[in-house]
This record gives C-alpha cells, sequence and structure tokens, in this order.
C-alpha cells in the first residue's frame, strides 16, 4: 500500500519543480505572503496524500493551482461559517478593496496586490491563471472547473476592474 | 450593455491570445478605427504586464530546505554522491588558483567525474540556461527545483561558444551555450569550499573533469566582470 514507487518519486519531483510558481499563484489568492505559504503548503500535503487521483497525462501545474484554488475557497467558506474568527487573509476576502495593508513590502507588488484583491475571488483566480502564470483559457478553464467562455468573461470584467482600481489610486495622486 | 461587455470579452480573448486568426484580424480591423478601444487595450496591457512583473520574484524566492525536507520532498533533489567525499581539506575544483596555506592539495584533489559530454539539455533543463543565460559570475540564481546555482566565471572555448563554470552546491560543473541551451561539459562532486581566510593566490594545476573539459575545449582566459556584464546585456551576442 505505502509502496513509494517509482511514479510517486516522479511525482513528488514534479510538484518541486512547479512549488515556486504555486507558491505565486497563492500568494497572489491570498494576497498576503505568509497565508500564501500556509495555503502553499495545505496544497501539497494533500497533492502528496491524493497523487493517486492524479491522472497521468494532465499538467501537474494545473492539478496543484485547482487543488490550492479549492482550498482557499473553503477556507473563506468556512470563515464564513465560524463568523468571527478571520486572519488578515480573509479579511481581504471579505472586505475587497478597500485599501486594507499588504504584508508585501515591496511597492510594486503591495500596488499588484491592492489591484487583485480588489476583485472577486473568481475574477482573481482566472487572472492569476491566464495573465500571471500563462495558462491557456483551456486549461484554466480545467483548473477553475467552468467553461471556457466564463474564463473569458471573468478576465474581462476582472480587467475592467483592475482598470478602474489603478486608475483610481494613479488619479488621486497616491496613498 | 450587451455590446460593451461582448467587446470587453473580445479585447480580453486578443490580448489573451485566445482568438482564432480571422477574429483576431477583424478585432485588429476594428481597434485601428476606434481610438478608444485602442486606447483601452494598451491599458489593459500595460495594467496586465505590471501586475505579472511585480508578481514575478515570487515565482524566484528559495524554496526553505527544511520545509521540503519536512514535506518529504527533499530527498528526491538531494544530489546523491558518487563516492563518499574525500579528505574534507580537499578545495573545491575551482581552487585550483587558490591553494590552501600550507597544504600539497593539488595533488589531493579527489573529485568525482558525474558527467561528461552530456548531450543538449531541451529548454526543460530545470531553468539551468535560464540562469547561466542572466547571472553575472558569483552571484546566484535559483534552478527549479529549488537550488541556488553560481556562475563562477565565463570563457571562449576554442570552437567559438561561451562557456561558463558554475557551482550549485557541491557540484561544480562547466557548461557552453548552443542555440538551444547551454549544454552541460562536465559536472563533478567537488569537496565544500574551504574558509577564505585559509587561502592564498597560487599558480597549482590540475587534471580533474573541470580542468580536463577546459582542456579538451580549449577556453581562452576568463572574462572581466564588465566584459561578461555586457556579453550578459547583449544575451550572448544574439541579435
Amino acid at each position: 500500500m505505502a509502496d513509494p514507487g517509482p511514479d510517486s518519486q516522479a511525482m513528488r519531483e514534479e510538484i518541486i519543480a512547479v512549488l515556486p510558481r504555486l507558491r505565486r499563484f497563492c500568494r497572489g489568492l491570498t494576497g498576503h505572503a505568509e497565508n500564501g505559504d500556509d495555503l502553499m503548503q495545505s496544497t501539497v500535503e494533500r497533492a502528496l496524500g491524493r497523487a493517486e487521483l492524479f491522472e497521468a497525462g494532465t499538467r501537474v501545474d494545473a492539478w496543484m493551482f485547482r487543488i490550492a484554488r479549492n482550498l482557499h475557497i473553503d477556507a473563506i467558506r468556512s470563515v464564513g461559517r465560524r463568523g468571527t474568527q478571520v486572519d488578515i487573509d480573509e479579511i481581504a476576502e471579505t472586505r475587497g478593496e478597500d485599501g486594507r495593508e499588504t504584508v508585501e513590502n515591496r511597492s510594486d507588488l503591495a500596488a499588484a496586490q491592492r489591484a487583485l484583491q480588489a476583485l472577486p475571488e473568481e475574477q482573481r483566480s482566472a487572472f492569476l491563471l491566464v495573465v500571471v502564470e500563462g495558462l491557456s483559457y483551456r486549461e484554466a478553464a480545467e483548473v477553475l472547473e467552468v467553461p471556457v467562455g466564463t474564463i473569458m468573461s471573468r478576465l474581462a470584467r476582472a480587467r475592467a476592474r483592475i482598470d478602474a482600481v489603478v486608475g483610481r489610486s494613479q488619479g488621486t495622486g497616491n496613498d | 450593455m450587451t455590446d460593451r461587455r461582448g467587446t470587453d470579452e473580445r479585447l480580453a480573448a486578443w490580448l489573451d491570445g485566445a482568438m482564432n486568426p480571422a477574429d483576431a484580424a477583424a478585432f485588429e480591423a476594428e481597434m485601428a478605427g476606434n481610438p478608444a478601444l485602442a486606447e483601452q487595450a494598451a491599458a489593459w496591457r500595460a495594467n496586465d504586464r505590471q501586475i505579472a512583473d511585480a508578481l514575478a520574484p515570487l515565482a524566484t524566492e528559495p524554496i526553505d530546505p527544511e520545509w521540503l525536507a519536512q514535506m518529504g520532498l527533499a530527498e528526491s533533489t538531494a544530489v546523491a554522491p558518487a563516492m563518499p567525499p574525500a579528505a574534507n581539506d580537499n578545495p573545491a575544483w575551482w581552487q585550483k588558483r587558490w591553494v590552501p596555506v600550507g597544504g600539497a592539495l593539488a595533488a589531493g584533489l579527489a573529485l568525482v567525474l558525474l558527467v561528461v559530454g552530456r548531450p543538449p539539455e531541451d529548454p526543460q533543463d530545470g531553468g539551468l540556461s535560464l540562469a547561466l543565460d542572466s547571472t553575472p559570475a558569483l552571484q546566484q540564481a535559483q534552478l527549479d527545483d529549488g537550488r541556488m546555482i553560481e556562475p563562477v566565471l565565463t570563457a571562449r572555448a576554442a570552437d567559438g561558444r561561451w562557456c561558463r563554470e558554475y557551482r550549485i552546491g557541491d557540484v561544480a560543473g562547466l557548461a557552453c551555450r548552443e542555440p538551444q541551451g547551454w549544454k552541460v561539459e562536465a559536472e563533478v562532486e567537488a569537496a565544500p569550499a574551504t574558509k577564505p581566510d585559509e587561502i592564498q593566490l597560487a599558480g597549482g594545476t590540475d587534471n580533474t573533469g573541470i580542468a580536463a573539459a577546459n582542456a579538451r575545449l580549449g577556453t581562452a582566459d576568463p572574462l572581466g566582470a564588465a566584459d561578461e556584464a555586457a556579453l550578459i546585456a547583449s544575451k550572448w551576442g544574439d541579435r
């Protein structure tokens, strides 16, 4: 049963290769370095625990992005049920674009995170997958388990929202 | 406003290369006659780039090796030594130029030749080509698997290729640049570096794997830092 065959070794190597991008995706999703790293860790644990569910011939990165995104949504929902017990990550999810400060210390990164956190989660994940991680619409559709047309409309709405947010902060001379 | 939404979606698809060529051509013609749309396209593209560029460095930060070990992932990246390390006062290969004071070590170099003449790597070489293309000597870059690579010097081979000696952990290597990427000419397990205060300049020679590869390739003297920087900036002379 617990026989780590050559496949699981190959799987581990693929997971390691994906980690830097997975971490970026997780930080973009959560808007927060530590929470993003926590999400990456949960994602890797889940992936290693369910390696047998990975479909050979599909992309490990897409599979891990899907796990990360689903864990992230679960966390948001569970916070919604518990009500009070929230951390800064979930505050971002429920408060949206309210000028919340991020822990990221580079100003361009902070600005990018502000724009991303102004998006609803479904638009943010689509934007991150396509624009930052370079997935095709079809690949992003598989990660997010929605039709390709939905990816396109989420990207259109995400960009319109980002442009409004970015334009606003530039127009007001910033904070 | 269905029209507006339809236009936004077509713009998104166009920016993402998700349109078929005929639709893309039609959309480009539409933009040519609609400055507002062209301006929107430019703004969206600029926003995309700004965000992607800002997030790009997040994917180059090293992954904590301890964390990898905790996750049970570390052992798969460890380079298994092909033989036990020799006497621990063996200098690493590049220290052929800096032999420890009083240490008659040139003869004692015990480096294990792991790879010679590996065929050219495809672009999926774990980030090696990218790192060697862009990292100045004595600075570090991260490979896809989290290990850090440090180019040591740059020199030209007799056949005209640019070659770089580098170090990845305890592995020292020599790779030469080819159109499809960097070809590893030699890699050796190297002893850990001795402390800087224990070394001094010396003219030692050896015939270890790297030196043998250098001899085979007829590499010239290494470039100075400025010349190397110019070479990197010129993308290795590529146009």
